[in-house]
This record gives structure tokens, sequence and C-alpha cells, in this order.
């Protein structure tokens, strides 16, 4: 072992503290970006193996009823792989524990030996129904678990009005239901949805579909044009009553897991990114200084003839070491949080294997950009020195030249005690600029995990209070007559009802497009308040439609613009609307128009789809079951219900990944703080100690140690809370997802947190220092000038 | 406690500038490590210093002055053996009671100056004077070391003469009833190094504070009352001169 590297190892053991506590710092910026990457991989590999193997379609359609002999020359048109007929159809479940109705969709499954050729059903438990039984089901694994049904057990659905009654025989996952939404929810809803697949005969016979199917399923042939085939097979269904066909992107289990999945992957990029550039930016500062301490030692060395070339790999090692050290443990912890985070999805994501995927290329990517990054904290100090004449390099660092302006005519009145701190912070700029940012950077360090919390609630009281100001949606089987929201006020515990037309449409806006509902409000209604930016509430325009304003950058439309739209119901017409108002929007899209003029669009006559609700909440649990018994409610959403989706869910998804960031955000606070404060002890402690024999107290040094800390974490507190901010946008405008937005709101109560995690550490570096500033050695600063 | 002059032994007798002692050391050991290892800095050193009297600790490296002046300063404890300043007990007393000693009574003149760089001249002077009872004005500590014209200047502003200069005045400005040198000339020329101990040499004439300098420069002997040599850990030498030289009289 040569002496150099003798040195490296000595100088290792002696720099423990700081050297543990820059490990400290590469590991969290490691083990966030592996965690977040590996987990976002892992769903993602997840989705793709379960994609594959039970071949997910590309289009979808649905028809009123079309001759099975129609599919024959759909597997014709051009780019079609596989197709495959189905019926199914809505249902009611009489699932007596369920506060609220569930809501059920049946499906088909093809007769005796023909398999599923798509949408194949992955079997977790049980069998297959036999082909000669009519009363067997299979139900998906979300609605079975979240009930604890096993095979064996009874279920009774109402189907078209009528109930029979299935044995369960096997409980599986489909591709189409990752995630599960009753009808109307835009929220998926495990306890509220049940989904049934049965023999063919028997979905056939109780949906009037014997001979025919209701929907319909294909996958394309590689390099086939989707909109091709989607305008090809809509020509097809037409006389059928289609409603237009679709591709994966408006499936709503699709839509939703990818939104999701673009959101684990912002995070999973930007928070990671934001993490790693902070820590990178300390380690930059950290090492950087501590290089800068061994000025003398790099001038002797340079001195004694070894080349700067020899010098700097010396320093390289050094960082090599500290790199080594904080990625191994980065990529352990991140490998570890990563799995556990995978564990944390496990109930969300509805995939029948979710292995955890850890590619060689992430740690190695980690471990060598934290190598590179902390190369470059060391590369201009080391510059710096290895570029002085040696023999001034030997000589103490010469006293930093304070220029006399620096506190000007102020500067007569204050104590020279005083002096020191402020010159100290004042007379080198950049250091202090350094210091100040440094601290302040641990402030969004901490808001980034918990704003998520402020997010959640805004969304909430937005979306749930202001806007959704019912208890409860109910979806009719078809348009009625006014009349039907009179006769619902009527039933007891409604206090207010509204109806409301909604239908599917398709909005073109040049070349972009987007599937969603169109709402006919009416004028006055107050249950569902259309609000700006600024929670006013807008009125519904007479002429055109108010449109989210999320959904108008997606179709890159602004108010006063015209938007094509295309009523996917009834006679399908198109028509050219302006856009006469933007309306904010937390879950969804929205688009609004006045229900009158929605019903003269249709050329219908006063027709409503869905009512809202304001209920007693003593008398809900038995209005729920009333309106569930009334044969033309085809659905009922009760914001309750949403609430607890909501918490579970969505909270559910965001929170797992804030939780992990919260506690790397505090560890890189503390972190960061006492580093500071350790630098600046480092740094000063000679001229401290010099003081303490010159008769000062410990007390009175320490104070001027701990006003500077305390002058730098005063200035940092303020400049922090507007980089929490800043970052909070960063990230929150890196998410592309139309499933919900998420308002950057951060509370006061989660930035007085982060300031208090902020004053913490430095309150317990302070007492550290305070330690360490009793015990400086006295007679070595009489001795030597470092 | 004060001790009784006829308590103090022959080897330092009763001195020209003062007769009563304020430093008494009195079977001083200091020891660093242990067994084979044990280095001996100071070993039954017995010492008396008069009021007012300058006194010259002159010696190789090792021989133990650093030491010695650590523990008259109150920045050292000996390992046996006792050390007082008047009536201030040094052996065993707390931090607390040091730190007030050196505050009230030393003035510190180091090798390497120890000025704090981000303070002036003046306020470099300043900072000491503010924790004193009856200090002087900064400006006049200046102007006893030749500094008037220097009061705003940053210590990198100063040349190491300069600078050492205002380290003088800083250790004179609280009128010190002792000032200790620990080779305030180490780090100057010859020329410099004049100017430097002509500076301690006022301060001692003209506040009366006991000095006490370290060197192994065997020129600065002429400038004091009394010269103790020192090798291993001991006095093994004392000197009087019988004239006190002015500095710019010393040759070397």
């Amino acid at each position: 072992m040569s002496v150099l590297d003798r040195k490296l190892l000595r100088d290792l053991w002696a720099l423990r503290g700081q050297v543990l506590t820059i490990a400290l710092l590469v590991a969290v910026g490691v083990a966030v970006l592996v965690m977040s990457v590996s987990s976002f991989l892992s769903l993602r590999g997840a989705q793709e193996a379960f994609y594959a193997e039970s071949r997910f379609p590309d289009v979808f359609a649905k028809v009123k009823r079309a001759p099975r002999t129609l599919l024959a020359q759909i597997a014709e048109i051009p780019g079609v792989a596989v197709v495959e007929g189905r019926a199914g159809g809505e249902a009611r479940v009489d699932w007596p524990g369920a506060e609220v109705p569930v809501a059920g969709r049946v499906l088909s499954l093809p007769t005796s030996e023909e398999k599923l050729a798509l949408n194949r059903l992955r079997l977790i438990a049980g069998r297959l129904p036999e082909a000669t039984r009519h009363d067997e089901a299979m139900i998906h694994a979300a609605f079975a678990e979240a009930w604890q049904v096993r095979p064996g057990d009874e279920i009774a659905v109402i189907l078209n009005g009528r109930r029979e009654r299935f044995r369960i025989a096997g409980i599986a996952h489909s591709p189409e239901f990752v995630f599960t939404s009753r009808p109307g929810s835009p929220l998926p809803d495990d306890r509220g949805f049940l989904v049934l697949w049965a023999n063919e005969e028997a979905v056939a016979r109780a949906f009037d579909m014997q001979g025919a199917f209701g929907e319909v399923v294909l996958t394309l042939a590689p390099g086939a044009s989707e909109p091709a085939v989607i305008a090809e097979l809509d020509r097809l269904l037409l006389p059928w009553g289609g409603t237009g066909a679709y591709g994966r992107r408006d499936q709503p289990s699709h839509r939703f897991l990818e939104d999701d999945l673009a959101e684990q992957r912002t995070m999973a990029v930007t928070v990671p990114l934001v993490f790693f550039g902070i820590a990178a930016f300390l380690l930059n500062v950290v090492l950087g200084r501590m290089v800068e301490a061994q000025r003398e030692q790099v001038a002797a060395l340079k001195a004694l003839g070894y080349p700067s070339f020899q010098i700097a790999i010396h320093y390289a090692k050094f960082v090599a070491v500290i790199c080594l050290l904080g990625s191994s443990l980065g990529i352990a912890v991140g490998a570890w949080r990563g799995v556990g985070m995978l564990e944390n999805y496990r109930p969300f994501f509805r995939f029948p294997d979710m292995p955890y995927l850890l590619p060689a290329w992430l740690p190695l990517l980690a471990a060598a950009a934290s190598f590179a990054v902390a190369m470059i904290g060391i590369f201009a100090a080391l510059r710096r020195i290895l570029r002085l004449p040696a023999a001034e390099g030997l000589r103490p660092a010469p006293p930093a030249a304070f220029g006399g302006r620096v506190l000007g005519g102020v500067g007569r009145r204050l104590a020279a005690r005083t002096k020191i701190p402020l010159r100290g912070l004042l007379g080198r700029p950049l250091r202090t600029v350094l210091t100040v940012l440094g601290i302040a950077l641990a402030v969004p360090m901490v808001v980034l995990g918990l704003f998520w919390w402020d997010a959640l609630d805004s969304m909430v009281e937005l979306q749930f209070d202001r806007i959704e100001r019912g208890d409860a949606f109910v979806a009719l089987t078809d348009p009625r007559p006014s009349r039907a929201v009179r006769e619902m006020t009527l039933l007891p515990g409604v206090l207010a009802a509204e109806g409301q037309r909604i239908v599917p449409v398709r909005i073109r806006a040049a070349q972009r497009s987007h599937l969603l509902a169109l709402t006919g409000l009416s004028a006055g209604a107050e249950l569902r308040v259309p609000r700006d930016a600024d929670l006013r509430s807008v009125p519904i325009p007479q002429e055109g439609l108010a449109l989210s304003r999320r959904l108008a950058e997606r179709l890159g439309v602004r108010a006063g613009d015209t938007v094509q739209v295309e009523v996917l119901e009834g006679a399908r017409r198109v028509h050219d609307l302006p856009v006469a108002a933007l309306v904010e929007d937390i879950i969804g899209f929205t688009a609004l128009i006045e229900i009158g003029a929605l019903n003269r669009l249709m050329r219908e006559d006063d027709l409503v789809s869905h009512v809202a609700l304001r209920v007693d909440p003593l008398a809900a649990e038995a209005l729920w079951q009333r309106l569930a018994e009334r044969p033309r409610v085809a659905a009922i959403n009760v914001k309750a219900v949403w609430l607890r989706v909501f918490d579970e869910v969505i909270a559910g998804l965001v929170l797992t990944s804030a939780v992990a960031l919260t506690g790397s955000g505090v560890i890189i606070a503390v972190g960061v703080v006492y580093n500071s404060a350790r630098v600046a002890l480092q740094e000063r402690g000679w001229e401290l100690a010099s003081l303490r024999v010159l008769g000062f107290t410990r007390r009175e040094v320490s104070r001027i140690l701990l006003a500077e800390l305390a002058l730098a974490v005063l200035v940092a507190m303020p400049l922090g809370l507007v980089l929490a901010q800043w970052f909070v946008g960063l990230i929150l405008g890196a998410r592309d997802n139309e499933s919900y937005d998420v308002p950057a709101v951060i509370s006061t109560a989660t930035f007085a947190t982060a300031a208090l995690v902020v004053l913490g550490s430095a309150l317990a570096s302070a007492v550290v220092v305070r330690r360490r500033i009793d015990r400086l050695d006295l007679i070595a600063a009489l001795k030597a000038g470092d | 406690m004060t001790m009784a002059a006829d308590a103090v032994p022959p080897a330092s007798g009763p001195q020209a500038t003062g007769t009563t002692p304020v430093f008494v050391a009195r079977g001083l050991c200091k020891s660093y490590g242990s067994g084979d290892a044990t280095v001996h800095a100071l070993r039954e050193l017995d010492l008396d210093i008069m009021q007012g009297e300058f006194v010259v600790l002159l010696g190789p490296s090792g021989s133990g002055k650093s030491t010695l002046l650590n523990i008259l300063g109150g920045l050292d404890a000996p390992t046996s053996g006792r050390a007082a300043w008047r009536d201030h007990e040094l052996t065993g007393a707390d931090e607390a009671a040091l730190t007030a000693y050196r505050r009230e009574h030393v003035g510190f003149v180091f090798q390497f100056y120890n000025l704090i760089p981000s303070l002036t001249a003046r306020e470099n002077v300043e900072l000491v004077a503010e924790i004193s009872h009856a200090p002087m004005r900064p400006e006049e500590a200046l102007a006893l070391v030749g500094l008037s014209h220097r009061l705003d200047h940053f210590p990198g502003q100063l040349s190491g003469g300069e600078q050492q200069r205002v380290a003088v005045a800083r250790a004179i400005v609280k009128r010190p009833d002792a000032l200790l040198c620990d080779e305030p000339t180490g780090a100057l020329d010859v020329e410099t190094g004049k100017l430097v101990l002509s500076a301690i040499g006022r301060a001692n004439r003209e506040v009366g504070a006991t000095t006490v300098v370290i060197t192994h420069n065997a020129a600065i002997a002429g400038m004091a009352d009394r010269v103790l040599r020192m090798g291993g850990g001991r006095i093994v030498a004392i000197e009087r001169n019988a004239r006190r030289l002015a500095p710019e009289e010393l040759v070397w």
C-alpha cells in the first residue's frame, strides 16, 4: 500500500463524522432514485406481462344488438388480428352487506371447448364454470377480496329486471379490470362494483342476445392503423346501434392505470431528480470545503514533487470511498423500500403477479451519478489549490480580504463581537450564499413529502365540497322525462333533486380528441356548481360549452374557440360548439352544457338521464335501498363512498411515496443544517480558540459562531419556503394525468412543520457545536494557523 | 492566597523590579502519555516572578517553556505541583475561573498573531476592550505600538510585523497584570521583530505588566530583567541583566 493510500485511510478515519454524513447524503439521493424507479419499473413490468399473457385488446366497442355473423366481417377489416364478440350488460347486485347498492357488470364466457381469445382471465381461486351449468359464475378478484368472497359462495344479480342466483366457481383477474369502477364514477371502487362472468347461454338469455353480441373487442395486426380500424368498425356497427369504438386510451381501466403509471413515472423521475439534485449540490458544497481545508496538505504534497495528477487521483479515491459507502447503503435501502412500495401498491393494482424488478443498470447509474457529482464538487476546489504556487499554499490561508465598505457606517456603532458573525456572512458572499442555499433547500426536502396531504385535502374540498354539492347521484336506465326528478323529490329522505342529462361524446379540436361524458345542467343548478380558478361559481353558458381548463389545455383550445362535438348516442350527430367558459375540476374531465341546449342538440324533449340528490343523512341508507328497487334506476353513486374510495385509492397511491419522501427529506434537512454548522466550526475553530485564550467565555464564543448560523437560518427560512413552492410547482407541472389533478397547495401547517424540522436541526446542531466549542483545544490555537 | 516572601526559595530570589512575587510555581510537573512513551515536559519546577518583572524564557524546542507559559496563562494544568497568580490558585481551578483569570489579568501574544480576519486592527483591539474592566482606548493601545495610521486596516491588509503589533495592542489594551508572549518574533524578520519587541517593552514599562516572553532566540535575552534558561523540563540557569537593553540595541 502506498503512503498516499495510508494517508487516505487515516484521513477517512479522522474525518469519519463528516465522511459518514456525506455518505448518508449520497445514500438518500441514491435510495430515493432506486426506490422510485424500481417500483415504477416493476409496476410497468407487471402491466406489460399481464397484458401480453392475457391478450388485452386494442379496440373496444358496444352495440345495442348485432348478429354474430357480423364478427366475420369485422375480422376482415384490414389490420384486425383477432376479434371476439360477447354478450354483456349492466346489472344490480343484491349484496346484503353493502350500505350502498352494488353495481355490476356481467359478461359472457365462450361456451364449452372455445377458450377466450382475448381478455383471458387469470384464475386465482376455484375453477372455470362448467360448460353445461348456467348457474355458475366467475367473479373478479377485486370484489372477492373486498368482501372475502370464496368459491362456493352464492351471489344474486338482477339482470334486466330478473333476479338470478349464481354459485361462484372461481375468482379471476382480468386485464380489462385492473381498476374496477362503477358506471358514472370516475374512481375505482372494489366494494361497490362487481364483475361477473357466466356461460354465454346464461348471459345471452338474460340480455336477449341469443345469436347476437353486444360488445366486441379486437387486437390489431402489427403496423395496423388504429383510427382506420376504428372508423371501419364504427361504419359496420352503426346500423346495429354502435356507440363508437375506442382504443385502449379510452378504456376506463387502462386509462386510469396509464394515468397512475404516468403519475408514478413522473414521481419516479422528477422527485428523485430534485432530491438527487439537491443532494448533489450539498455534496458539492461540503466536499469542496473539505478539500479546501486540506489546502496546506495539498501544497505540501506538491512541494514534495507529487504531480498534480497523482494528487487529484488521491482525492478522487477519497470521494470514491465515500460514494461507494453511500451508494451501497442507498442501493440496499432503495431496493428494500422499493419492495415495500410495491407491496403498498399491491392492493390498488389488480395484477395477478407483481414481481419486484431491479435492473442492473439502475444501481450502477445511481452510483455513477453520485460519483460524478461528487467529483465535480472536489474538482473546483482541487484546481484552485493545485494552481497556487506551492509556497503560497503552504502558508496558512491568507485572511480573507474584507473590504472597508462591509457594514459601512452602521458598523461603527456595533460591538466588535457582533461584527464577527456579520462580517463572516457579508464578507464572503459566495460562501454565504451557498450556506444559506444549502439550509434553504432543506425546507423543500421536507415539504416535497408533506405537501401531498395538503394537496389531497384541497382536492377533496374542491371536488366534493365546492363542485359536487349533492350527496348522491342516480343514473337512470335510459333518459326519462324531467318529471322523473319530481317523483324522486317525493321519496322520503330526499331534500332536493336536480336532473342532469349526460351523453357520451367525443370532442375534437384540430388533430386532438377526447372521449368523455357531456353533462347537461340546468341554469340554476345548486347540486353541481361549476367553479372558476378563483372558486367563484360559473353560470352555465346559454350558448356553447363550459370546458374543464385541463381538458381545454389538452385539446389546445381557449374560451371563444370552437370544438367539434360528436354525440356517441342515438343518431350520433356532429355539432360545432363554442367554448364559452373554462371551469376547474379535479377528478376526470368536465364538459358542461345547458340541459335544454343539449336536449335540442339531441333533438329530444325535456329528458334527464341522471339525478343529483341532497339527502337527509338519517334516512340515507333506507333511501339507497328504496332507490335500488326502482326499475328505472341503473346505478347509485354516493358521495360518501367516493370520499372513502378517494381516501383509499388515490390517497393510498399518492401517499405511499409521500411517506418515503418525507422520511428522506427530514434526513437530508437534518444533515444539511448539521453539516453547515460543523463546517463553520471547522473553519472557525482556530479563531474561536484564540478568542477563548483571550478570555472570552465559552458562552460568548459559542454566541459568535451560533449567531452566524442563526442569521443564515433566518435568511434561509423564507427563501426555503419560496423554493418549496417552486419545487412543488415543478413536480406537479411535470404530471400528465387526466384522471385527477393535484393542485399545488401547501398549507401553513406543512410550511410550519418544514420550518420546525429545519429549526430543530439547527438547534440540535447548535447544541453539538456548543459542546465542541467547550472542548476546543486552546493550546493548539497558539501553535499553528489551522 | 499570597505567598510570604520568606517562602521563596533561594533559586529565584527577590527581584529588583518588585519585591512581591506575582507568579509562584512549586514542584510543577507535566507529563504526557504513559509507560515508556511518557514525555516529561516539566520536572519539579520552582519559580517566582516578581511584580512588573520582564522575564525571558530561553531554551531549545522541547525544553518545557511553552508548557510553563501555558500553565501560567491558565491554558493548561500541571500533572502535579502548584501554580498561582497572586491569590488566584491556578492549579485545580475550574474552566470558568481560568477564563475569568485570563480575561481580567492576562494579555497574550502568539507566534501566529491569531487576529480575527474579519475585524480591522481597531476592532480586533476593541474586541478585548469590550470585555475588560478599565481598558485603554483602542486607538491609544494602537498608538503605543506605533500603528495609529493603520487603524481601519484588516489583518489581510497588514504586514506580519504590523499584525503582530496589533496583537500586542490587543494584549495590552486591557492594562493586563501579566503579558505572556509565546515566540512573538518567531515568524518575523529582525527589523520587524525589533519593532514588536519594542512594543512589548513599552507595554511592560508603561502599563507595568509583568511580562514573560518565550523565545529560542538568545539575542532577545538582553531586554529582560532576568533570563531563565530551560532544559529538560527544568530551569537550568538564571541570569540577571544589570541593564535592560532597548530592542534597537539587540544584535542577532
